[in-house]
């Protein structure tokens, strides 16, 4: 089955690029992803001494011979990771002054990192928020479950208004191990609950990744006439002259984007802003790289 | 401000297009979905107060350009006459006061007050266009159509006259005028707000208002006037003359309208009957009122002359005329019964050594049989004239007589002219009815010429009668009664004196009171028959009588036969030589207030100009229209200003 949002050739391009988590992962399975256990892995993690219980078998005993002193011996283990794809689905992503629109770019990017996830080996759910649609596909490593998910991405109707920061605080409570959760929005929400919210996924020591997703055109502002702008999400209108208020808009948008940029960093979340007029290749490109650590990149 | 094209200021309605634009622009909006919605509504609540001014003035620097260039169009002009609310006029009616007071000079001394505004008028109608001009001068108070303003200063009704204005009777003549003209006039008022000229108490105004309400179209009023003050002026004029044998009597004022201090000398050069002879005169503290004493040859019947000063700020004050005829004795009449108070009212009227004045006595039951028409004056000390003596006296009065009522010493309820005599009062034993205050400056008992008073506070009395009725007190007792009243009628003055020259009533007849009281009133009563040969420009008796002609004989100054009606000199009218003087009334200092203004032409919504300090002749109106286009450009660089950019725009 093909999904307009499913770019294959773009997928074997950046197949070679793995997709790192920033924190240890705790899965159950083996993976490519450090664990938050000492385990039985090949990479060495550290010495310590041996206290009462441990396993006599992991007692280093070449350093025993040479200090005389019991150490037990420590690798790392690798595990599998756990990834939630959150998708905004409020009406306001469903804006589009002339190209595409946000939901259809964040279904674009949500479509292309959990196939790139799931062909690593690696869990991946769905979770599509907004005040009139739940939707939410459980973690799957299996590659047939991936068609599943990409069937949700392409039911996702935007409308209604944003519940992104309850959806994340359901999200942080329900999720038991550590995830990598990627959140696709434009953000349009209060920056004060969005920042608790990835505060709460922060305490559970999530992997936290934001698309912050915006139209050129709410940047830009720029019109050549009087506009009667209809709410998106409630409805509401408002006749305005946008070269009057241009200035005093562009001020008000900044310092939302500093705000949520402020918001993230306090939640050690990977923040990016995204316009939808951005090609995706780079953009995934830059995304996965910079997640790589720097001893392997 | 008035414009020469006012069509074009049809142009103003292209104001308008700015504000239309702007309420299309703003109807023809696009509705777009938007989802940044929570930033727009705090960028709309940020910019609504200063962008919406910013906004508002670009409009209105827009509007005010537009508006700017179509006033220009409009040619307009500016007059310091119009101000600021002109626009087209159909009719100016001029109301040009001529009275010798608008001949005193102002500002470099070469154009008098009536020059001055005739130039303003002129200059103010060339920018009028087609305006029909129609001026009512002050001296024939005629409506005379001016075919243009460039010859105002060239017509006799304009040129300088000795006459009086009479405003409240202008402006009616002007409402009666504008009742039979058509679209829209106004009035404009040219004079120096001498408030003589215009009687602000006087009932005609009410008239005058009523009719101008009355008009169809309400014309718009204009006062145009020169206050202030003007080149130095000393004024001369006759009070009266009368003459006592081989001497006239002039009784003269002079003075200096600057109202200067201390003692200044100027010539007085008399002119009697072709020669002259000419006098210092001392002015103390700015007027001197003096009474000359002229010298005529015995044989001298009749004949005339003037006293003049020299030339000065108004050249129209500088002369007083007079003309005498045959000396006249001067009678006196005393109705009363023989007795000691009679006896002294003979020597009051006719005091010894003054030959041509008589008195006769007659009874009250005889005055019927005596002629009293000739007589200078009629002492009455008798129960108050009634039946055929009362139209006697009434008639005398009319006609200008001077009659001295004193107490009968009855009690009566007669009446007289509205006045009747109270009881007899006696003052308590060892004590007196003391006179406590008189008019000093009106009356009998006023000070002399000389400024000397009359000695009447020795004045006691132990009987008195006190005038009753409506009548003017002169002087009172010391318990505030009237002692001397006075009843104007018609022509002549009825006096009422408190108590009688017995010594068993005061000491009237002792006291240095009766005497002058009596001679002055007798005085009053021979100017009546001197007045035959002195008159002043505008009197009654200064008109011609059917088939007379007029020829002045003077030959002061030089004379303008178009105006001769309304210039003083000696003048043969028919039989008659008489002297004929300016009013004295326009020597009076005294000016309107805008208050007084406001008081007479209530309503009106008329605008004052008043020219004090703008004495040059020059012209005060200007073209504007280059003001006009560079107000546009200005509101245009304004606008083009307001609209660039803010240089903090952000992303």
């Amino acid at each position: 089955m093909t999904h307009s949002f499913i770019d294959h050739a773009l997928l074997s391009r950046l197949a070679s690029l793995p997709i790192e988590s920033r924190v240890p992962m705790s899965g159950n399975v083996a993976g490519k992803h450090r664990s938050t256990h000492r385990g039985s892995s090949v990479e060495f993690a550290e010495y310590r001494k041996y206290v009462a219980g441990d396993d006599t078998r992991r007692l280093d005993w070449k350093a025993f011979a040479r200090s005389d002193r019991y150490y037990i011996k420590e690798f790392e283990a690798d595990s599998n990771l756990r990834a939630y794809l959150v998708v905004d689905a409020s009406g306001s992503m469903n804006f589009a002054a002339a190209g595409e629109a946000k939901i259809q770019y964040a279904r674009r990017i949500a479509a292309s990192l959990a196939y790139l996830l799931v062909h690593q080996g690696d869990a991946t759910g769905l979770l599509v928020s907004s005040e009139k649609q739940h939707l939410e596909v459980p973690p799957s490593r299996r590659a047939a479950d991936l068609e599943r998910l990409f069937a949700a991405l392409e039911t996702i109707d935007a409308t209604g208004e944003t519940s992104l920061p309850t959806s994340l605080h359901a999200l942080a409570e329900k999720i038991g191990r550590r995830a990598l959760v990627i959140i696709l929005s434009d953000l349009f929400t209060d920056p004060a609950a969005l920042g608790d919210a990835l505060q709460h996924l922060r305490y559970r020591k999530h992997d936290i990744a934001v698309f912050h997703l915006m139209d050129p055109q709410e940047i830009s502002f720029e019109f050549d006439r009087p506009h009667r702008f209809v709410d998106m999400e409630d409805g509401s209108s408002l006749i305005a002259e946008p070269s009057l208020i241009a200035n005093e808009y562009k001020d008000a948008l900044q310092d939302f984007l500093r705000t949520i940029r402020a918001k993230c960093h306090d939640a050690a979340a990977d923040y990016q802003l995204v316009t939808t007029d951005t090609p995706l290749e780079p953009l995934l490109r830059e995304f996965l790289t910079a997640r790589l650590p720097k001893s392997k990149h | 401000m008035i414009f020469l094209e006012p069509l074009m200021l049809w142009g103003l309605l292209a104001v308008a297009i700015p504000l239309l634009i702007h309420l299309i622009h703003k109807r023809r909006h696009k509705t777009l979905p938007w989802a940044a919605m929570q930033f727009l509504l705090k960028a709309s609540r940020e910019s609504q107060g200063k962008k919406k001014l910013r906004y508002l003035l670009i409009l209105g620097c827009r509007c005010l350009a537009i508006a700017a260039l179509v006033f220009a169009a409009a040619r307009p002009v500016v007059s310091s006459l119009f101000g600021w609310g002109g626009g087209s006029i159909d009719t100016v009616v001029l109301l040009l006061d001529r009275s010798a007071s608008m001949e005193s000079k102002v500002g470099d001394g070469l154009y008098s007050r009536r020059q001055f505004l005739i130039e303003k008028v002129r200059d103010a109608m060339a920018h009028l266009g087609a305006a029909r001009l129609v001026l009512i001068d002050s001296a024939s108070e005629k409506p005379q159509e001016v075919p243009t303003p460039d010859i105002l200063t060239e017509l006799s009704a304009t040129a300088p006259t000795d006459s009086a204005a009479d405003f409240p009777s202008m402006l009616t003549r002007a409402a009666e005028f504008l009742a039979d003209s058509r679209g829209r006039s106004e009035v404009w008022l040219a004079s120096d707000l001498q408030a003589s000229n215009w009687h602000p108490d006087d009932q005609r105004w009410t008239a005058a208002r009523a009719s101008l309400a009355a008009l169809p179209q309400k014309p718009t009023i204009r006062m145009l006037s020169l206050g202030g003050p003007g080149i130095p002026n000393t004024a001369i004029h006759l009070l009266g003359s009368r003459r006592n044998g081989n001497e006239l009597w002039v009784d003269l004022e002079i003075l200096h309208a600057s109202g200067a201090r201390g003692t200044t000398t100027i010539p007085l050069t008399t002119h009697l009957n072709g020669g002259r002879s000419t006098e210092n005169l001392a002015i103390p503290n700015g007027s001197l009122r003096f009474q000359k004493r002229v010298t005529l040859l015995s044989n001298n019947e009749s004949g005339y002359g003037g006293f003049s000063i020299p030339a000065d700020g108004n050249p129209r004050d500088n002369v007083a005329f007079f003309a005498y005829g045959p000396a006249r004795p001067v009678k006196s009449i005393i109705v009363a019964p023989a007795g000691e108070a009679t006896d002294f009212l003979a020597l009051a009227a006719a005091p010894a050594g003054f030959a041509n004045q008589s008195t006769r006595r007659v009874d009250p039951a005889d005055l019927t049989s005596i002629r009293i028409e000739e007589a200078s004056a009629i002492l009455w000390a008798a129960p108050l004239p009634s039946g055929p003596s009362n139209e006697m006296i009434s008639r005398y009065l009319t006609s200008g007589g001077q009659v001295i009522f004193f107490p009968p010493g009855t009690t009566s309820n007669t009446s007289f002219a509205d006045q009747r005599w109270a009881d007899i009062t006696e003052a308590p034993s060892g004590k007196f009815f003391i006179l406590k205050d008189w008019n000093h400056r009106d009356g009998p008992l006023r000070d002399g010429t000389d400024g000397v008073p009359i000695p009447a506070e020795g004045l006691k009395a132990i009987r008195r009668q006190i005038p009753l009725g409506d009548a003017a007190a002169l002087a009172h007792w010391e318990d505030g009664a009237p002692f001397i009243t006075r009843r104007i009628i018609d022509n002549g003055t009825a006096w009422f004196v408190g108590s009688l020259p017995d010594y068993s009533w005061s000491n009237l007849g002792d006291a240095d009171v009766l005497l002058p009281a009596v001679q002055r009133i007798v005085t009053a009563g021979v100017d009546r028959i001197e007045a035959s040969y002195l008159t002043s420009v505008g009197s009654d008796s200064a008109q011609l009588f059917p088939g007379e002609t007029c020829t002045r004989i003077d030959d002061y100054g030089s004379s303008d036969p178009a105006n001769a009606a309304y210039e003083a000199g000696i003048f043969h009218l028919g039989e008659r030589q008489i002297a004929i003087n300016r009013p004295i009334q326009e020597d009076d200092p005294e000016i309107l207030t805008r208050d007084s203004l406001d008081t007479i032409l209530p309503g009106t919504h008329y605008t004052l100009l008043d020219q004090a300090d703008q004495t040059r002749a020059s012209s005060h109106s200007h073209d504007t229209w280059r003001a006009f286009l560079i107000a546009m450009l200005f509101f245009f660089i304004a606008e083009a200003i307001l609209c660039i950019p803010r240089k903090n725009a952000k992303c």
